[in-house]
């Protein structure tokens, strides 16, 4: 947090909020390949809470449901990188 | 004997011919209902492109399944499909009261999409509960 009131990047500061939280989501479903990819990087690899502000509790979900995914060969486990 | 609500999605084979998927459906369907189980809804997604290769095959045929079954059932379907070489790969989920309360939603078509405030993130204050 800036406590100094009239710090310049005061009102820059972004808000992590988490995204399954604010949309009231219960549960992450494996199939929506779609939506797990945003949260892995481009090698495949599942992005660090600390990146996407995903609560703790949906963090376990989502990662679960890309094991699962990754499992029935929807999502890779290790991406080439092209080069 | 209690009875669960399961999620089950199988690989078919792709090197088969087209009969022969309809063939694998209607046996593994018949598989779960022999073991007491009751089918809820069958949704064959058809040939996929694989994220990695499976027994060197680039893409499989996908079918997913929702059915209602008691516990023991399971064990005998996996054993029988583990042996069954078109049957790629399967996995088995068993709802429960979160996941059906997600199923519901999603029969209705009203799973909350989670990027929906994408845009007006900048400057409103939600408060959330």
């Amino acid at each position: 947090m800036i406590k100094n009131p009239s710090h310049p990047k005061k009102n820059q500061r972004k808000v992590k909020q988490c995204k399954f939280t604010r949309a009231g989501l219960e549960y992450i479903d494996y199939k929506d390949v779609d939506t797990l990819q945003r949260f892995t990087n481009d090698q495949g690899k599942i992005l660090p809470r600390r990146v996407t502000g995903t609560s703790a509790k949906h963090q376990r979900q989502l990662t679960t449901a890309i094991k699962r995914a990754r499992f029935l060969s929807l999502m890779p486990y290790v991406a080439e990188n092209l080069r | 004997m209690s009875k669960n609500y399961y999620e089950f999605t199988y690989i078919i084979n792709p090197v088969l011919e087209e009969d022969m998927f309809k063939e694998t459906v209607d046996k593994v369907n018949k598989l779960i209902e022999d073991n007491g189980g009751e089918i809820d809804e069958v949704d064959e997604w058809g040939l996929r492109q694989f994220a990695y290769d499976i027994d060197k095959k680039g893409s499989g045929y996908y079918v997913n399944m929702y059915f209602t079954a008691p516990a023991e059932a399971i064990a005998s379907v996996e054993r029988q499909l583990r042996i069954d070489d078109n049957v790629l790969r399967f996995l088995t989920l068993k709802y429960d009261a979160k996941m059906l309360r997600h199923r519901e939603l999603q029969k209705k078509n009203e799973v909350p999409d989670i990027f929906a405030f994408e845009n007006e993130d900048e400057e409103t204050e939600e408060d959330d509960d």
